[in-house]
């Protein structure tokens, strides 16, 4: 054998950072503290959970469902899972130049790396509803603002996720094909892709569960889908209809993220 | 230079590779209709016209605000983050407390039967089905508006995922410290003390705080639907269109929730 | 045409180790060189400024008359697609095809829309193919990289770098990774090929009875520096002991042998 390449000497194994050091006494107390505070100035007490649980819990009595309500549901269900369908291709779609762009080893230079990081942090501490709620009024009630909420929302989480994946492939191609003269592009097409294709598709399926679960809410502030049918329901206190809804999506939901957890378990 | 041959010589691809070609071929085909499909079923799209108006009258303003915020706004918007980071604390930490049991219920390896384990993952698995802003909107039907619907919904959300996180750690855990535990006479609450809580707790509290993060998020939109917090500000501001200060509400959103999760993310590195 | 000229190359690395401490050399077209030296010596960062993986702090590389550490952007590509490289740790896309594998390497030629797309010209896909049966195994064209052994690896890296049509090979510790008998037979189809072609070759290798074996040429380096120069015969076992500072005798390490 040959010796490999190697740079120094190891030193003496890093003291183990353990959760011990942060399970303290000290931080028990804190997350007390933190949480008297929080009880305190939300008014938050047992008495009121327990009135709030038993209002909730009578209340779903009256969800009993009324199955005549199906085929109101069953458009805005289409265009629930239209939205996300949609918002989950856009996103991909313009999400992953931005992949490349905020990952170290497929950016064009630190400064665009930076760039597109920060763009990045931002997008992504935006919630999908508060997309949804801003993107109503400017781009009119229906499914439009939905759709554009949920590309935005898939951007950010798809390529937070994927250059993490980026970051972590074999070095070793790239070198390979930089030194055989390819370009950025074409790296990226034939030593990036082939190594993360199957993690992004699946990212790509788990971005679309969640999107499936957002597209439910986001008619709520008037961005389309399924949502809007919820706030009828409930501003003419059809609550029986309104238990017919929940039903089906529960349904629906648990039906889509079997199927993608089935296909993503076959991918890896 | 080397010979050059006739591109005739190509040998023919396997039947294993062109099914693999085709089967790759056929799936984005199907992506490609899907989506060709959904978007022209898309109904009602806007005219052109009604989006630029649209954005005449509620895009640029925002934009606007963005660079030039309402600082009238700030005060009222700053309390009610605040009030918004304390409704997560309290919602993160009823799932926390809650899913801390169920997720030995739900583990399989620990009660040794699955007896068990099956209905605790059957109802976890619902729990998480819905997002927490339909718990939300139910209970504010159900009890008012206010935080405390808000509270409730992210707790019972939160259980739902931590029980299941949770349980997948319980079951991912080492024998070996219980096994050794039990072979110097210990019994099940010294197993589950000095074994058992030890090797789950970083992963615990490591999830607890993504969960954190996750129900800020969630805490900053429940006020749309009536749950309070920021969100309940925000509807308001929405309502009449005064775009200047929903700009400055959403600064005070993005930069908190950017805060915490560079603490939290910072933190969860160190723990596992 | 594609004889290559170290001229006084010195290399810095970030934090200011001198890996490079001013190299001259000449090595005239289709010469097989074989450069040996101790881990760390500077073989690796010296084959590097020949396609300007590293830059170097001073000094001028030059294939022919153009210079490689001037060039950059499009300029650089198009020098690097004349230039070969296999690397110890073969660098293949393991989950991709071999035949995908070799395809990148006439990467640096095709049209940019084609190289993106990965649309190559039937010609090219020709190439490929009969790049594999140079290297013997044309049987493996469809299967996958990582289903293939280390020699057959290796093999893929050489044909990848001879879709490149190169003038130039360039093979940073080839056979490190192989066991001694995959060792000779990968460094014998190299050889033939870069005879054959005549491809100017520079190797670096870590075992001296390789290296005399198969070299036109020796270089030893030591340092950052070039301590010997010279044919196999000039390489005696005193010279080799010079280069590496230690006996080799019995050094199984150094003499590669089992
Ligand atoms: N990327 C790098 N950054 C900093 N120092 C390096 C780098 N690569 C190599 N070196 C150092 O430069 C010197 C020469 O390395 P190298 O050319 O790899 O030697 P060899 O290939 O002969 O083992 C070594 O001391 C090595 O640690
Ligand atoms: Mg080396």
């Amino acid at each position: 054998m040959a010796v490999p390449d190697r740079g120094v000497v190891q030193g003496p194994p890093a003291r183990p950072v353990t959760a011990t050091r942060f399970l303290n006494w000290g931080t028990w107390g804190a997350i007390a503290v933190l949480f008297a505070v929080s009880v305190q100035q939300t008014g938050f007490n047992l008495e009121v959970v327990g009135q709030g649980m038993g209002d909730f819990l009578r209340f779903f009595g009256r969800l009993a469902p009324d199955w005549r309500a199906l085929p109101q549901i069953w458009g805005p269900l289409v265009e629930t899972l239209q939205i996300a369908w949609l918002g989950t291709v856009f996103g991909t779609i313009l999400g992953l130049p931005l992949i490349f762009l905020a990952s170290f080893n497929t950016t064009i230079n630190p400064p665009v790396m930076f760039v597109a990081r920060s763009i990045l942090t931002v997008m992504r501490s935006i919630p999908d509803l508060l997309y949804a709620a801003i993107l109503a009024p400017i781009l009119m009630i229906g499914p439009l603002p939905g759709v554009a909420a949920l590309t935005l929302f898939t951007m950010a989480v798809l390529a937070k996720l994927a250059s993490e994946a980026v970051e972590s492939i074999d070095p070793g191609p790239l070198e390979a094909l930089r030194a055989a003269g390819a370009g950025r592009n074409r790296m990226i097409v034939f030593a990036v892709l082939p190594q993360i294709g199957a993690t992004l598709t699946s990212f790509i399926l788990y971005v679309f569960e969640i999107n499936v679960r957002a597209s439910v809410i986001i008619g709520l502030v008037g961005a389309g889908g399924i949502g809007n049918l919820i706030n009828r329901y409930l501003s003419f206190f059809d609550y029986s209809g309104l238990g017919t809804l929940l039903i089906v999506v529960f349904g629906v939901v648990l039906a889509i993220d079997q199927l993608s957890v089935w296909l993503r378990s076959r991918l890896i | 230079m080397s010979i050059k041959r006739p591109a005739d010589t190509i040998p023919a691809t396997p039947p294993s590779v062109r099914r693999g070609n085709v089967f790759i071929g056929g799936a984005a085909l199907l992506v490609l209709a899907l989506t060709i499909f959904f978007l022209v079923t898309l109904d009602p799209l806007p005219t052109w016209a009604r989006l630029q108006s649209g954005f005449e009258r509620s895009g640029l303003p925002l934009l606007r605000g963005f660079v030039n915020p309402n600082w009238d706004v700030f005060p009222l918007a700053r309390n009610a983050m605040i009030e918004t980071v304390f409704m997560a604390v309290i919602g993160t930490t009823i799932g926390a407390v809650l899913a801390f049991p169920m997720a030995f219920l739900a583990a399989n390896n620990l009660l040794g039967s699955r007896l068990l384990a099956f209905p605790g993952k059957t109802f976890l698995v619902g729990i998480r089905t819905f997002p927490e802003i339909l718990f939300a909107i139910i209970l504010v039907a159900a009890t008012g508006p206010g935080p405390i619907a808000g509270i409730l919904a992210m707790g019972i959300n939160s259980v739902g995922f931590l029980g299941k996180v949770f349980s997948d750690v319980v079951e991912g855990i080492d024998a070996g410290p219980s096994e050794a535990i039990r072979a110097a006479g210990g019994n099940g609450l010294h197993v589950f003390f000095y074994s058992v809580v030890p090797q789950v707790l970083p992963e615990f509290a490591s999830y607890v705080l993504y969960r954190f993060e996750i129900n800020l998020r969630a805490a900053s939109v429940l006020g749309l639907v009536g749950a309070g917090g920021i969100g309940a500000v925000l509807i308001q501001r929405l309502q009449f269109r005064r775009w200047t200060e929903i700009s400055m509400i959403m600064i005070v959103i993005v930069v908190v929730i950017i805060v915490v999760d560079t603490l939290s993310s910072r933190v969860r590195r160190r723990l596992v | 045409m594609s004889h290559i000229t170290f001229a006084n190359v010195e290399v810095t690395y970030p934090g200011g180790l001198k890996a490079l401490k001013g190299v001259d050399l000449e090595i005239p077209q289709g010469q097989f060189v074989v450069i040996v030296g101790l881990s760390g010596a500077g073989k690796s960062t010296l084959i590097r400024t020949v396609n300007s993986l590293v830059v170097p702090s001073a000094g001028d590389v030059r294939i022919g008359d153009r210079s490689v550490t001037r060039a950059r952007g499009g300029e650089l590509r198009r020098l690097r697609s004349d230039i070969g490289m296999i690397f110890q740790t073969f660098n293949l896309v393991k989950r991709s095809s071999v035949l995908r594998n070799v395809l990148a390497g006439r990467l640096g030629a095709v049209q940019p829309l084609r190289g993106v797309l990965g649309l190559f010209p039937k010609a090219d896909v020709a190439f490929a193919h009969e790049c594999l049966r140079r290297v013997g195994i044309p049987e493996k064209a469809f299967a996958r990289a990582d289903a293939l052994s280390g020699g057959q690896q290796q093999r893929v890296g050489i044909a990848r770098a001879l879709a490149q049509r190169p003038s130039v090979m360039l093979a940073d510790e080839p056979v490190a990774s192989l066991d001694p008998p995959t060792s000779h037979a990968v460094m014998r189809d190299l050889k033939r090929i870069a005879r054959e072609d005549g491809i100017t070759t520079i190797v670096n290798l870590h075992f001296i009875d390789m290296a005399r074996e198969y070299a036109d040429r020796i270089v030893g380096m030591r340092d950052g520096l070039i301590v010997f120069d010279g044919t196999a015969d000039d390489a005696t076992d005193q010279v080799f002991e010079d280069i590496y500072g230690r006996p080799i005798d019995e050094d199984r390490d150094i003499r590669g042998r089992t």
